[in-house]
């Protein structure tokens, strides 16, 4: 197995070194400079993720960009740092992501309107004035969920996969 | 939410919990399991009065709605899966063994139920065919439960192959319906319309084929014996009492559309006497005690299938009292099976004997359910077995023999079953008596195949409740232990003899049939069509797809430029101005083209990456330009995303190489992507003159009305089309699954956890008190 391998584990990867570590340079912790604007970066980019999921139902945003850009986030932190910011597999939250979507259209049906028929509406606090609440915004945040977990579970097995390992069918 | 709706939905609602709860339950999950039934036995309640209707939408638009429709012979057939269902739960509950995985077993068995019950009851007819699928699904599943063993996983696809032939059988069947009787439903079928088009007899035909491969008809009885796989109580609720009848329901439904046509009655009445005959007769050949109760169930739903195919009143009536005396005494017999070989750890007839001594409850039982099966009276059975005959000697004296034929063989593989009970004990390891959790499921069963016989009244009763739904209230005759000396009559005795002398003669009968074993029968001819069809395919793929990319590329631009070439010429476009080029737009488009043609000169896989992301921010830039804010963005995530993609996976190539190109081959490339151009362009272009007035100012006006959002964009994904977005994040969701399973192929996986397939298959012993 790679030594890539235990990174995407997730537990407490760097102190436990594969037997069969091998050289694999995007799970091997390079650059310090990276290292150090990434961690930047990546605060940053999770805030402006949060920012376009949430204000996706009135502005350009929403739960599919968001998801991309928070695939984008964990993967450079994923090459910066060698190892995983999450620890699950995001592989896991993909059927989250697909039972919310599937719920929040579930309800509407169930109180006999018609599939995925979203509500709204307004309520005013003093602190935020106006604010608008939408189902669809948990929808949207169930395509976020998914979209960011396929998206990153593709781009973590490709980086833990070993060039020089071989594989059954190898000749 | 009525009580038929809740009786489909319950169980596939206890599934699910049982699937939790499973890991802390243990084998009590069974008893919860056993819960999920209650609506269905509820039922039970209503036979009686007027047919029951209850409909939930679903897709109005469509004629998708979950119609189910209560009459009195759906009702019948649910109490019945509700009963057996319930039976073989708590039969389970002691029979499995403890390192079962419950949570997978009760989940399949649960679903299955709720898919049989949904079958039974629906009106729609796709609903009919979703459930008809979905029993082949599950039952698929259950064959295959202990998949460690070959055998399991050759019967699971074998029945499942089958099964689903027979499904898209159904599927055109119920297409064809629905078109000539204009309804989705089945009770609102205009009768009339039907039988004059000209899709009748195709319609007719396919529901027989569905039917046969359900019921184990002749080809397609091959996958029941092997379907035995599956443990124990599975067998008793799926493939002895329940999903083979499916097909016996079909025809039994179906016949009040399809007997006006003789070819109705003259396919399915040969077809079930013949199954019947070679059923039994391959029945008295078995030595596993289970393999001869699956020919047995091959015969006896060969019984129905021509009791119900005759499709007059008499037919009807006498297999609908079959019906239920069949689940009574098959399960019953399945359960004993089940017993014995829980306490013996054999099922093998040779290695069995004088078990009456050490299973004296368990031989009571199969001994009222095995005469019953031979049709002996005071059973049911004999009850049935009567009308049958009386139902054949109205079609001809021929239909007469085969049957009696057939019950002769009956009679003599029943008493075989019965062998393992007689004579000195033997068996492998020393038997006791089963616990009350294993015979009491058994002896009711029994109990009921007793009482049917000693009250041939309530056999009546119960069997009139499917009068008005399978239209045979007319039918006059009563079920009698005495109808006078009748042909029927005759045809019983002649049955005993043939039988007895069968039973008695039966070393020179064994040896009868060991020459009379054809050299070829259907499980050679279902292997060598799947090798061919295997060989067929990889060859074809071969063919097609195991080019080098460069021809594959070239093979689908012919293509679509042949057939798009061919509708330009058909329909030669009337291509609108362009109109104006705006100045920013040219930038952004010599950013596109300066792209393409780098990738197309790179000499290096980066290079070539880096150059396909310019085009892809160009086409943001002008998503841009187009005021698309929120195209612009995602494309430009997907673009990133796709780099980094694409730059993780070149790690792994070898770098490029030039594949060498004769004179002609460059011509034709160079053809081809002239033709590709102009084709794009003239897509773009057509795609400019709208046909129809444009949907886009519907979205603009109601977004933030209908759906509170001032984004149209996202409204639209997320309400106007959420069912689309849905679709396709499920589809992202698959493809990530897909991706990963592809990337981890053929690397050393974790092998799953050694299982001892014999330990599974014999039951563990009884737990300590």
């Amino acid at each position: 197995m790679s030594g890539g391998r235990k990174g995407r584990a997730g537990k407490r990867p760097a102190a436990r070194p594969g037997p069969a570590a091998r050289p694999n340079a995007l799970t091997d912790v390079g650059d310090p400079v990276l290292r150090v604007v990434s961690r930047a970066a990546f605060a940053l980019v999770m805030l402006l993720t949060a920012l376009l999921l949430w204000r996706g139902h009135n502005a350009p945003g929403g739960g599919f960009i968001a998801g991309l850009m928070t695939a984008c986030a964990l993967i450079l932190h994923r090459v910066a740092n060698g190892r995983c910011a999450l620890n699950f597999p995001p592989l896991t939250v993909v059927p989250w992501g697909l039972a919310l979507s599937f719920t929040t259209g579930l309800v509407p049906y169930l109180l006999g309107r018609a599939y995925l028929k979203s509500d709204y509406g307004y309520v005013s606090t003093p602190l935020t004035g106006e604010f608008e609440w939408a189902t669809a915004l948990l929808f949207d945040v169930g395509v976020y969920l998914i979209v960011a977990g396929s998206a990153l579970h593709i781009a973590y097995e490709l980086i833990d996969v070993n060039p020089r390992e071989r594989v059954e069918d190898d000749r | 939410m009525g009580l038929m709706t809740a009786a489909v939905a319950l169980p596939f609602l206890m599934a699910a919990l049982c699937a939790a709860l499973a890991g802390r339950l243990g084998r009590a999950t069974g008893v919860l399991a056993a819960l999920a039934f209650v609506p269905a036995l509820l039922l039970a309640s209503r036979t009686g009065g007027e047919t029951l209707s209850e409909t939930t939408r679903w897709v109005p638009d469509l004629g998708l709605n979950l119609v189910f429709r209560g009459d009195g012979f759906s009702l019948m057939f649910a109490v019945l899966i509700g009963v057996i269902g319930t039976l073989a739960s708590l039969y389970s509950v002691t029979y499995l063994s403890d390192r079962e995985r419950f949570g997978r077993f009760y989940p399949y068995l649960l679903a299955f139920g709720g898919s049989m019950l949904g079958l039974v009851l629906s009106d729609n007819l796709a609903a009919l065919f979703a459930f008809w699928e979905m029993t082949s699904v599950t039952s698929f599943l259950l064959i295959g439960l202990w998949h460690t063993r070959s055998s399991a996983r050759d019967g699971a696809v074998k029945a499942f192959l089958i099964s689903a032939l027979g499904g898209v059988a159904l599927l055109a069947a119920v297409a064809m319906l629905g078109l000539a009787g204009g309804s989705a439903q089945l009770s609102q079928l205009d009768l009339d319309a039907v039988r004059a088009s000209p899709l009748f007899v195709p319609a007719l035909l396919l529901t027989v084929l569905a039917a046969a491969t359900k019921s184990a008809q002749l080809p397609f009885h091959l996958w029941l014996p092997t379907a035995m796989e599956a443990p124990t109580p599975v067998s008793a609720f799926l493939h002895s009492a329940t999903m083979v009848k499916a097909g016996v329901l079909l025809v039994a439904k179906f016949g009040l559309i399809f007997s006006v046509s003789p070819l109705w009655s003259g396919l399915l009445v040969p077809l079930g006497l013949a199954t019947m005959v070679w059923g039994a007769w391959l029945a008295l050949r078995q030595n596993d005690l289970k393999a001869l109760l699956a020919y047995s169930t091959v015969s006896q739903l060969g019984l129905l299938v021509s009791l119900y195919g005759v499709a007059d009143a008499e037919g009807r009536f006498a297999a609908t009292t079959h019906l239920l005396n069949h689940a009574a005494f098959k399960a019953a017999l399945f359960f004993v099976v089940g017993i014995i070989d829980h306490e013996t750890g054999t099922r093998d007839v040779r290695r069995l004997s004088g078990l009456r001594r050490a299973l004296p409850v368990t031989f009571v039982v199969a001994v009222l359910a095995a005469l019953s099966m031979a049709g002996l009276p005071p059973l049911g059975g004999f009850l049935s077995k009567e009308l049958f005959y009386e139902t054949m000697w109205h079609q001809g004296p021929l239909f007469l023999a085969v049957a009696v034929a057939g019950g002769a063989l009956t009679f003599a593989y029943s008493a075989r079953l019965l062998r393992v009970f007689t004579g000195e004990l033997s068996a492998p390891k020393v038997p006791h008596e089963a616990g009350a959790g294993l015979t009491v499921p058994a002896a009711l069963l029994a109990g009921a195949a007793l009482l049917m016989g000693l009250w041939p009244a309530l056999t009546e009763t119960l069997t009139r409740t499917a009068q008005e739904a399978l239209a045979f209230a007319s039918y006059g005759g009563h079920i009698r232990w005495w109808h006078g000396v009748t042909p029927a009559l005759l045809g019983t005795l002649v049955t005993w003899a043939l039988g007895a002398a069968l039973v008695w003669q039966a070393p020179a009968a064994q040896r009868l049939q060991e020459r009379l074993t054809p050299r070829w029968n259907a499980n050679l001819s279902y292997v060598l069509i799947l090798t061919l069809l295997n060989t067929l395919a990889s060859r074809v793929t071969a063919r097609t797809q195991g080019l080098a990319l460069p021809d594959q590329l070239r093979l689908s631009l012919g293509a679509s430029a042949l057939i798009g070439g061919y509708a330009v010429w058909q329909a030669p476009q009337v291509l609108p101005r362009l109109g104006t080029v705006p100045l920013e737009a040219l930038p952004v488009a010599a950013l596109l083209v300066a792209g393409a043609v780098g990738v197309a000169l790179s000499r290096n896989r980066l290079t070539a990456v880096v150059l396909t992301g310019l085009t892809g921010f160009g086409s943001a830039v002008s998503f841009l330009l187009m005021r698309a804010p929120d195209l612009a963005l995602t494309q430009l995530l997907v673009e990133t995303v796709t780099v980094i993609l694409f730059l993780l996976v070149f790690r792994f190539l070898p770098g490029v190489r030039d594949l060498p190109r004769t004179r002609g081959r460059l011509g034709l490339d160079l053809l081809l992507s002239a033709a590709a151009a102009a084709g794009a362009t003239l897509l773009v272009m057509a795609s400019l003159r709208f046909l129809a007035p444009p949907i886009s100012p519907y979205y603009l006006l109601n977004s933030y009305k209908e759906g509170g959002g001032k984004n149209v964009v996202n409204v639209i994904l997320v309400d106007f089309r959420g069912f689309d977005t849905l679709g396709e994040i499920t589809v992202v969701a698959v493809v990530a699954l897909a991706v990963g399973a592809l990337v981890r192929l053929g690397r050393p996986g974790q092998a799953p956890p050694e299982v001892d397939a014999e330990q599974l298959a014999a039951p563990a012993p009884r737990r300590k008190p």
